[in-house]
């Protein structure tokens, strides 16, 4: 044989059957990433929202406001556009959570904002993911600065040097965060209240 | 005998981390704690005992000019293997290790060996030789990860040492405690081979 | 996140490699003497710029579209790989001069961690076109800033009386520390 067709052949060959094993390995791990990512999304929800012993899931669409099963979605998707609302064990609505993302220092900034039914107002915020420098930007975790959103409703401005104090050597993650609910709040408030 | 050789080398004499000085990026980025540092060092030593016995296998077949192509794309197959598999059974490692996982296909060691010694020797030996690189990365990782951690965050394997709220060197745990502590163990690695070696002589 | 904020966090708040620690195989190795330093640099921030382009295209209208996000690292390093070697043939025809200062380095650049890693990255941080070329563009030079501080630093240890032990690579480790809790004082830039 041609010395230079066996090489593409031989290559195209291993190329062939690695990606054949690749796509059977990630058919069958690509379901319990997606699973275990659901769950932890949703022991999210239980902290942002306490008392919730239930979580259904609406999904954030500009058309309407359905129960959707996150399996079916991919992971991007899933991660923006679900609205979580916390119910509790006699199946009253408690309140919703949602994700707001923004840009930080170190890249995305992604929380997770829990709002009450009754009151519109932020009940807690959690950081799900952010890739800040320790020991400065990673404090936007702690709880006494997420503790200043507490509180806040759409019709507060939610914006570090307004309403929210910035952490001193971390304001652009502190207005990361501050982004991030603000602008998820307005876009899920208007969207969740409109719904209904 | 032979095998025992093989597999000896990897864990001192020419030990990836200490003696040879390379994949030294997840050797300084992961080993904020031990189990960080066992964990990736495992991860590393499965894909270089795995890559290292199918190209062994391989190495009649794979055609001499093509032959890097061809490693990297076994090599990247094991990694992306252990990446998902990882994320789908071990969530919550697969976080802290992160981008580092991927980073094994460039991970000197495993495309090193596959050249050095998988393309020349047989399947067995191949085999041997990865798993003892692997162990030897591995081990290194691992006492860089508890030096740290125990310095850092006052623990060991995730048990605590120190009362809550006590002061530990923070600083060991960053980016600039990982460099300090991999020079000083390679001063006492130095240090160690050089006694060995007066006493045999 | 404006473009200058990009270049400035991945070349001197996030260095790659004294922050991020990418790249840390050819910074120890490459880093004896200055002129190597920069020759080093350069070329792999140019395949930096180069990789930033390609792997964005097809991450987003390869991968993504088609649904195969796991075949993600086999296809960045199999194209970073072939990208080394058409740069490499590409200066070895038009620029003889430039090809004797960086081709020596460009083999080397393929197994630079820093260039997938970089990659990998951008695709997280879902940047645009124009941002993940001028991520590349910041993580070359911040890779070749600590490269050629280190080289500095080095040429004048030759005349340092250094502990027998620590001599080579551990001394260079400990610089490299100092460097990197220098480096550290650009938190908060930004």
């Amino acid at each position: 044989m041609n010395e230079s067709l066996r090489m593409v052949v031989v290559l195209a060959v291993i190329a062939m059957v690695s990606a054949g094993i690749l796509s059977m390995v990630y058919g069958t791990t690509s379901v319990i990433i997606e699973e275990n990512q659901a769950r932890a999304l949703e022991s999210s929800v239980f902290e942002v929202l306490p008392g919730t012993t239930r979580v259904e899931i609406l999904r954030r669409n500009p058309d309407e406001l359905g129960v959707d099963d996150p399996r079916e979605m991919r992971e991007e998707e899933q991660k923006t556009t679900l609205i979580y609302q916390g119910l509790d064990d006699q199946d009253r609505i408690l309140g919703y959570a949602f994700v707001g993302e923004a840009n930080g220092y170190g890249g995305v900034i992604r929380v997770l904002v829990g709002v009450a039914e009754d009151t519109d107002a932020i009940l807690s915020i959690k950081v799900l993911s952010h890739t800040e420098t320790p020991g400065l930007g990673d404090r936007i975790e702690g709880e006494d600065f997420r503790g200043r959103f507490v509180g806040k409703t759409t019709a507060d401005p939610i914006k570090v040097a307004q309403d929210i104090d910035g952490l001193s050597g971390a304001t652009v993650s502190s207005t990361a965060v501050a982004d991030a609910v603000r602008e998820s709040f307005i876009e899920v408030s208007a969207l969740y209240r409109g719904g209904e | 005998m032979v095998l025992w050789k093989d597999f000896v080398r990897g864990l001192w004499d020419e030990n990836p981390t200490f003696r040879l000085v390379i994949g030294l990026c997840p050797t300084l980025a992961v080993t904020t704690s031990a189990v960080n540092g066992l964990s990736m060092g495992l991860a590393t030593a499965f894909v270089l005992i795995c890559s290292s016995a199918l190209i062994s296998i391989l190495k009649r077949i794979i055609p001499d000019k093509v032959r890097i192509p061809a490693y990297i794309i076994v090599i990247a197959t094991f990694v992306t293997i252990v990446d998902l598999v990882m994320h789908a059974y071990m969530p919550d490692l697969h976080s802290v290790l992160g981008l580092f996982i991927p980073l094994i296909v460039v991970n000197c060691i495993v495309l090193g060996r596959a050249e050095a010694f998988a393309s020349k020797n047989s399947v067995m030996r191949s085999a041997v030789d990865g798993l003892g690189m692997g162990l030897g990365f591995t081990w290194a990782l691992t006492l860089l990860g508890a030096i740290r951690e125990l310095l850092g965050s006052g623990s060991l394997f995730g048990y605590s040492f120190v009362a809550d709220g006590a002061s530990t060197l923070g600083i060991m745990t960053l980016p600039p405690g990982g460099f300090i502590t991999l020079g000083i163990l390679m001063a006492v690695m130095n240090m160690i081979s050089d006694r060995l070696k007066k006493k045999a002589s | 996140m404006t473009l200058f904020t990009i270049l400035l966090s991945a070349l001197l708040v996030n260095n790659f490699v004294l922050v991020r620690f990418l790249g840390i195989c050819p910074f120890m190795g490459v880093s004896k003497d200055v002129d190597s330093a920069i020759g080093m640099g350069l070329a792999t921030t140019f395949v930096m710029v180069v990789a930033a382009a390609v792997t964005w295209l097809i991450q987003w209208f390869i991968l993504e579209p088609l649904g195969l996000p796991f075949l993600q690292t086999l296809s960045f390093i199999l194209v970073i790989a072939a990208m080394v070697q058409l740069v490499e043939m590409f200066l070895h025809k038009t620029s003889p001069a430039l090809y004797r200062a960086m081709g020596i380095f460009l083999p080397l650049i393929t197994t630079n961690c820093a260039i997938l890693g970089f990659a990998i990255m951008g695709v997280q941080n879902s940047y645009s076109f124009i941002e993940n070329v001028v991520f590349g563009l910041g993580a070359g030079l911040g890779f070749t800033l600590a490269l050629v501080l280190m080289a500095g630093i080095r040429e004048d240890l030759r005349f340092a009386d250094i502990p027998k032990p620590l001599r080579g690579v551990g001394i260079a480790f400990i610089i490299a520390g100092l460097l990197s809790l220098a480096f550290g004082g650009f938190a908060g830039l930004v």
